[in-house]
C-alpha cells in the first residue's frame, strides 16, 4: 500500500448530516437557558459620544443587563482586542491603537459595539437597545487606501499605520535605470465581504467555576488564550469549543469584541449568554477582505528577461487593527511576491491605513491572491506593452524545473516546479487553438469574447505544527485533531486517512475536533493548512502506535520486534497464527492492562510549506451594449503534488473559483462619503451565484512537494488566488477591442458599460 | 420584529372589517412587508392575512377573453396557470425572485407595494390592466401614482386583476445584480388597436409609459423603428447599480430586445 498520497475519492460523511439539517452550529445548542446578548452599534462611522445613558432601558421588562465601557473598566478588565504590528521600514512599531471590546467614549465605524445588552429574550433586548440614549458629535471621515484626513488614532496623525518594506531596493533601483524596457500598471483590488453562510455566532456559559466558551470560529486555542488573559483568568479555566461551523474563509479567525463582551457577560451575570449575528450586523462587522491599491512595475532586459520588480501598495485596514491585519498585504502578500517566475530583484513598499470603516483582514488566501493579482495583471499588460504574446512571455520568464530549489527575492524556499508543463497541459486543456474561432461565434451573436490566463503559486500558510491523538475505545478509535473544519470535509478525510493506514474501519473512527479540553493544542483552519499537517502528524502518530504494539506483541508471542511486520492492515508475526489488525491488538493490549499504549500522540513540525501552483483559464463574454459580463469557459490545471482525496480537491477549487468570480464581476462593497455601508444587506451586495458559475474543467499535473511525507500541497485556497486575474485579463481582452485599456475590478454591468463608454468618448476626442 | 396581532379571515366581507381597526394591515405573501417588520420599519397593530380567502386565489380566463388573476394568487401561480393563457405574463411571474419568494409573494402584494423595481406593475400597465377592489374597478392608467404610491385607499383590497390578452407580448428584465429584481424592466405588448410599453425599475416616478416608443411601435412593430427615439436620463433612478444615463440607455435597448422577442 502506498503511504505517501493516496488518492481515494472518498465521499464526504459529513454531507448527509449538512444536507439534511443535522448539522448543529454555535446557535443551535446554546444551552435552553441562556440569556440573549444584543449589541447597540454606531451608526456614524466617526464621533465622539456625548451622552450613553442606559438607564431607562435597564428598567425595561426582560433586561437582565447592560454594559458598556465604564462597567468593563469598573470590573477591572481593560483590555482590548488589538491585533499585533508589522515592524516599519525605519525599524519602529506599526501602529497599535486601542481596539476597545465596548466604545469608550468614541466610534470609529458604522457597527462599531457600543453596549450590550443582555436579557431574557431577544425582541426585549433589541427593545431595550431603541430606549439607549446616545448622541453623537460627529468628527470628519476619512476613507479610501491611502493615508491622509483627519486623525482616527492619536497614534497614527496621518492615519498611517505602517510602512513596511522588503527586498532589495538598491539593486532593484538600478535594474530598474539599467533596463532596455519599464513597465508599470496600478491595480486596485477591491474591497470584500466574507459572508459566511454562517454568521458570526458565540455563547459563555459559566460551569463550576471555569467558563466554556463556544464559538463558530476556526480553532479553539487563540480565542482560548484571548479570553483569558481579558477576562484575567487562569487559561485552565477557560474551556473553547467551536462546533459544526458554516463557512470562516479566515474571517472567522480572529477574536472580535462580541466574543469577549459575550465571555464577560456571562461570567460576571454568572449565567450563560448567547449571541448570533443577523446579517446586516455580520455585513457591518464582520472583518473585510482585500481593499488595497497598487503600483507594480517590471524591468526586462533586451531579450524580455525580467531583471526586476517593484512595488508599491496602499492597504486599507479599517479602523483598527483586527488579529492579523497588518500582517496580511505584507508579510503573507511578500510570501508570493514574483509569483512563478525567475526575477532577480525585486522591492515591495506597503503602506497601511487607517479609515472609517469595518477592519480588514484575512480572507480566502490572505495576501497570496492579492499579490498574484497585481503580479498576473503586469505580466498581461507588460505583453501588451512589448508587442508579445502573454502566454510565451510568462514562459519564457518561469522558474525553470532545474533551477529548483530556488530562493525568490523575499526569501521563499521553493522546492520543485513545472510551471511550463502544467501551462502546456492547460493549454490543451482549454482548447486555446479553438478560442479565434470560438470568438468569431460570439461575434456574430454581438458578443465579445475574451480569454484570460492566470500563472499563479501559493504559499501554504498558518501554524507549521500540529498534534494527533487517538485514543482506542468502545470498539474503535477516537481522533483527535487541532485543526478546524469549516465545512471542508475533515472527518471525511482525516478518518479515510487513518483507516487507510492502520486498517481500522471508517466507520469506527470518531473525529474529535474544536475542543480545548481534549485537545491540548492545535491550529485551527487557515492558510490551507490542515491535511498537510494534521496528516503528517497522523502519520507519526501511526508510526507511534506500530511500534508500541509491535513490542507488545513481540513480549507478548515471544518473537522480535524486528520480525513483526504491519502492513497496513494486520500484524504479521513469523511463527504465530496471530495476525491481529490494529483494533484486535487495542483489545489484546487493554486485556494486559496495556493501556499506556490505548492513547498515543504524535507531534510535528514542518520546517518548510509547500508551494501549490497552476493555470487558470477564464473566458469571459461580454455584451458591449449592455456591459454584462458573464464567465462562460473556466479550466484549471493545478500542480498539487500528490492529492489525497481528489474530489475534495476539486470541491475546494470549485468554492475558491467561485470566490474569486464573486469578487471580479459582482462583490462590490460600497461606503457613501460619510462612512456609511450602503452594501449592507444582500439587496445590494451581489453575492455569485450558481447561475454566475461557468463548469469548471479541472485537471492536475502533480510534481509531488518534497517538504512533506506525503507529497501533497494545500488547496484550500489556491481557486480564489488564480481566479481573480483570469477573469480581469479576459475582460480586458474582451474589451480592448472597443478601446478600453485599463479594467479594475468589479466587472458589474455599470463599471462595464462606463468602460466602453469612456473608451468610445476618449476614441472620439 | 414588534408584537403584532394576526387575523386569517376566509371572506373579503371578513378580511374588510378586520382592517377597519386601526393600524391593521393587509398581508399577501409577506415577501416585502414580513422582511420590513423583521428590521422593525414597520409596526402593524394587527395583520389581517388574505390567503385564506379562496375567492382571492387563482386564475381564469374571462368573458371578454381577459385573464382574471385572483388578489391572493402566488407567483408559482400565475406562472404555471396564466402560461396557455398568457405567456408573457406567466414567464414574468416565474422570474420573479426565487422559488421560496414566488411560491409565497402574490400579485396584490406586488400591486399594492408598487415596488419602482417590480415586475408586475410593468405587466398590468403594459396590458392596460384592470384592478378590482372590494370597492371598484381601477385602470392601470389611473393605479400608479409614483414610487410605492397607488389608487388605493386604506383598507382597501385588491381582489383581483385582468389583463387583457394581447397579440404578442414580452417582458424583459435587466436584473439589478444582487437583488434581482428589475434594474430595468420592459413590457411591451400588442393589441390590434395599437402597443403599449411600460417600463419599471428606471424612472423616479414609478412604472411608466414610453409614449414615443408606443408611437413608433404601433405604425412599425419592430426593434428598428426605436433607431431614432432617445430616452432622456432627466428623472431616472440614480443608485449604486446603475447612473440615470445608464438606466435611459437600458430603456431602449431593452425594448427592442422585447419588441425582438414578443410573440
Ligand atoms: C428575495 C426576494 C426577491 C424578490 N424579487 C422580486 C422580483 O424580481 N420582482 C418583483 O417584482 N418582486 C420581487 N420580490 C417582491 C415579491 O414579488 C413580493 O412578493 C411582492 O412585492 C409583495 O407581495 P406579497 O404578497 O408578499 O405582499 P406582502 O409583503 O404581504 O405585502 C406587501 C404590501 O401589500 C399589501 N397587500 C398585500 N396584499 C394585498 C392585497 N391583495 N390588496 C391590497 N394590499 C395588499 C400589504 O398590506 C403590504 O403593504 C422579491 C422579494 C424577495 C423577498
Amino acid at each position: 500500500m502506498d503511504k505517501f498520497g493516496k488518492a481515494q475519492p472518498v465521499k464526504r460523511v459529513e454531507d448527509v448530516r449538512f444536507l439534511t439539517g443535522q448539522g448543529r452550529y454555535s446557535d443551535d445548542i446554546a444551552p435552553e437557558n441562556a440569556l440573549y446578548g444584543y449589541f447597540l452599534r454606531s451608526q456614524v462611522a466617526h464621533a465622539d459620544i456625548t451622552t450613553l445613558d442606559t438607564s431607562d432601558a435597564a428598567e425595561m421588562d426582560g433586561v437582565v443587563a447592560i454594559f458598556t465601557a465604564d462597567d468593563l473598566n469598573k470590573a477591572g478588565v481593560t483590555g482590548d482586542c488589538s491585533g499585533a504590528a508589522v515592524t516599519n521600514r525605519d525599524g519602529t512599531k506599526g501602529a497599535k491603537p486601542r481596539r476597545p471590546t465596548l466604545a469608550e467614549g468614541r466610534v470609529r465605524f458604522v457597527g462599531e459595539t457600543i453596549a450590550l445588552i443582555v436579557a431574557t429574550n431577544l425582541n426585549a433586548a433589541r427593545d431595550a437597545a431603541e430606549m439607549i440614549e446616545v448622541d453623537f458629535d460627529e468628527r470628519p471621515v476619512h476613507l479610501g487606501q491611502k493615508p491622509g484626513g483627519t486623525a482616527i488614532h492619536d497614534e497614527a496623525p496621518n492615519n498611517q499605520a505602517f510602512d513596511w518594506g522588503l527586498g532589495d531596493e538598491a539593486a532593484t533601483n538600478a535594474a530598474f535605470d539599467a533596463a532596455a524596457h519599464t513597465v508599470s500598471l496600478e491595480v486596485e483590488d477591491n474591497r470584500v465581504i466574507a459572508t459566511s453562510m454562517e454568521a458570526r455566532a458565540v455563547w459563555a456559559e459559566p460551569v463550576e467555576g471555569r467558563l466554556h466558551v463556544n464559538i463558530s470560529g476556526q480553532g479553539v486555542w487563540n480565542p482560548k488564550s484571548a479570553i483569558a488573559k481579558y477576562l484575567n483568568m487562569s487559561k485552565d479555566d477557560v474551556r473553547v469549543t467551536n462546533p459544526d461551523v458554516g463557512g470562516g474563509f479566515g474571517m472567522k479567525a480572529m477574536t472580535y469584541p462580541e466574543d469577549l463582551a459575550i465571555a464577560f457577560a456571562a461570567r460576571t451575570l454568572g449565567q450563560p449568554v448567547r449571541w448570533f449575528a443577523e446579517r446586516g450586523e455580520s455585513m457591518m462587522s464582520d472583518n473585510a477582505g482585500r481593499d488595497l491599491v497598487s503600483l507594480a512595475e517590471f524591468a526586462f532586459d533586451a531579450d524580455h528577461k525580467i531583471t526586476a520588480y517593484r512595488l508599491k501598495t496602499h492597504c486599507n485596514l479599517g479602523a483598527y487593527n483586527s488579529g492579523f491585519a497588518q500582517f496580511i498585504q505584507t508579510e503573507l502578500f511578500s510570501k508570493v511576491l514574483t509569483g512563478t517566475y525567475d526575477v532577480p530583484a525585486g522591492y515591495m513598499n506597503v503602506v497601511g491605513t487607517y479609515t472609517n470603516t469595518t477592519p480588514v483582514d484575512a480572507y480566502r488566501g490572505a495576501g497570496r491572491p492579492e499579490a498574484i493579482y497585481v503580479l498576473e495583471r503586469l505580466i498581461d499588460h507588460a505583453a501588451r506593452e512589448l508587442g508579445v504574446d502573454p502566454w510565451d512571455l510568462r514562459r519564457k520568464n518561469f522558474i525553470r524545473p532545474d533551477a529548483f530549489p530556488y530562493t525568490t527575492v523575499t526569501e521563499q524556499p521553493y522546492d520543485v516546479g513545472e510551471f511550463a508543463k502544467v501551462l502546456a497541459r492547460v493549454e490543451a486543456e482549454c482548447d486555446k487553438a479553438g478560442f479565434p474561432a470560438r470568438k468569431a461565434e460570439a461575434a456574430k451573436r454581438g458578443k465579445l469574447l475574451g480569454q484570460g490566463l492566470c500563472y499563479y503559486i501559493e504559499s501554504i500558510l498558518g501554524a507549521p505544527d500540529e498534534t494527533t491523538r487517538v485514543v482506542f475505545e468502545n470498539g474503535g478509535a477516537k481522533l483527535f485533531v487541532g485543526t478546524q473544519s469549516n465545512g471542508q470535509g475533515h472527518e471525511t478525510v482525516f478518518a479515510s486517512f487513518l483507516s487507510d493506514h492502520t486498517g481500522i474501519p471508517m466507520e469506527r473512527i470518531e473525529l474529535v475536533q474544536g475542543d480545548s479540553d481534549a485537545i491540548p493544542s492545535g491550529g485551527g483552519t487557515g492558510g490551507s493548512r490542515s491535511v498537510t499537517v494534521q496528516n503528517t502528524a497522523t502519520l507519526a502518530n501511526v508510526d507511534k502506535m506500530i511500534e508500541g504494539f509491535t513490542a507488545f506483541l513481540a513480549e507478548l508471542e515471544g518473537a522480535s520486534a524486528t520480525d513483526i511486520s504491519f502492513d497496513d492492515e494486520r500484524f504479521r508475526i513469523p511463527g504465530s497464527n496471530l495476525t491481529p489488525t490494529m483494533l484486535e491488538v487495542a483489545d489484546l493490549a487493554r486485556e494486559h492492562g496495556r493501556d499506556d499504549l490505548l492513547d498515543v500522540s504524535a507531534t510535528i513540525k514542518l520546517d518548510n510549506r509547500s508551494f501549490p501552483n497552476g493555470a487558470h483559464v477564464a473566458e469571459v463574454e461580454i455584451d458591449p451594449e449592455t456591459g454584462v459580463t458573464e464567465v462562460v469557459r473556466y479550466t484549471v490545471t493545478d500542480d498539487f503534488g500528490n492529492l489525497i482525496n481528489p474530489m475534495l480537491v476539486e470541491g475546494q477549487i470549485h468554492g475558491g473559483v467561485a470566490q474569486g468570480i464573486g469578487q471580479a464581476i459582482t462583490e462590490h462593497v460600497v461606503f457613501d462619503e460619510d462612512g456609511q455601508l450602503l452594501t449592507a444587506s444582500f439587496m445590494d451586495y451581489g453575492l455569485p451565484r450558481a447561475d454566475n458559475m461557468p463548469m469548471i474543467d479541472f485537471t492536475t499535473e502533480g510534481t509531488p512537494s518534497l517538504y512533506n511525507p506525503m507529497g501533497m500541497k494545500g488547496c484550500g485556497e489556491a481557486g480564489t488566488v488564480g481566479a481573480l486575474a483570469a477573469v480581469s485579463n479576459a475582460t480586458l481582452d474582451a474589451l480592448s477591442e472597443v478601446g478600453v485599456t485599463r479594467v479594475d475590478m468589479p466587472f458589474t454591468p455599470l463599471r462595464v458599460w462606463e468602460m466602453i463608454q469612456n473608451a468610445k468618448a476618449d476614441a472620439a476626442a | 420584529m414588534y408584537n403584532f396581532e394576526f387575523s386569517k379571515p376566509s371572506t373579503v366581507a371578513d378580511a374588510v372589517a378586520a382592517l377597519a381597526s386601526e393600524d391593521a394591515q393587509a398581508l399577501g405573501g409577506g415577501q416585502t412587508l414580513l422582511p420590513t417588520m423583521k428590521q422593525r420599519l414597520a409596526q402593524p397593530e394587527t395583520l389581517v392575512s388574505l390567503t385564506g380567502i379562496d375567492e382571492l386565489k387563482g386564475v381564469c380566463q374571462g368573458d371578454n377573453g381577459a385573464v382574471v388573476v385572483g388578489g391572493a394568487t402566488t407567483h408559482a401561480t400565475v406562472a404555471a396557470d396564466a402560461a396557455a393563457l398568457y405567456p408573457a405574463l406567466a414567464a414574468l411571474a416565474s422570474h420573479i425572485g426565487d422559488p421560496q419568494v414566488r411560491n409565497r409573494g402574490t400579485i396584490g402584494g406586488s400591486l399594492a407595494n408598487n415596488d419602482p423595481a417590480a415586475c408586475y406593475p410593468a405587466a398590468a400597465l403594459g396590458s392596460g390592466a384592470t384592478i378590482t377592489t372590494n370597492k371598484r374597478d381601477i385602470a392601470a392608467d389611473d393605479y400608479f401614482q409614483g414610487m410605492f404610491t397607488t389608487a388605493l385607499e386604506e383598507g382597501e383590497i385588491i381582489t383581483s386583476v385582468s389583463f387583457p390578452v394581447p397579440e404578442a407580448a414580452n417582458y424583459q428584465k435587466f436584473v439589478q445584480p444582487a437583488s434581482r429584481f428589475a434594474m430595468v424592466g420592459i413590457f411591451v405588448a400588442k393589441y390590434s388597436d395599437g402597443v403599449r410599453v411600460a417600463v419599471t425599475g428606471a424612472s423616479e416616478d414609478g412604472v411608466y409609459r414610453w409614449s414615443e416608443a408606443e408611437a413608433a411601435l404601433s405604425s412599425n412593430f419592430s426593434a428598428s423603428a426605436l433607431s431614432d427615439l432617445s430616452v432622456s436620463s432627466d428623472g431616472m433612478i440614480t443608485d449604486l447599480h446603475a447612473t440615470a444615463a445608464y438606466r435611459a440607455h437600458l430603456v431602449k435597448v431593452m425594448t427592442g430586445r422585447a419588441v425582438a422577442a414578443a410573440s
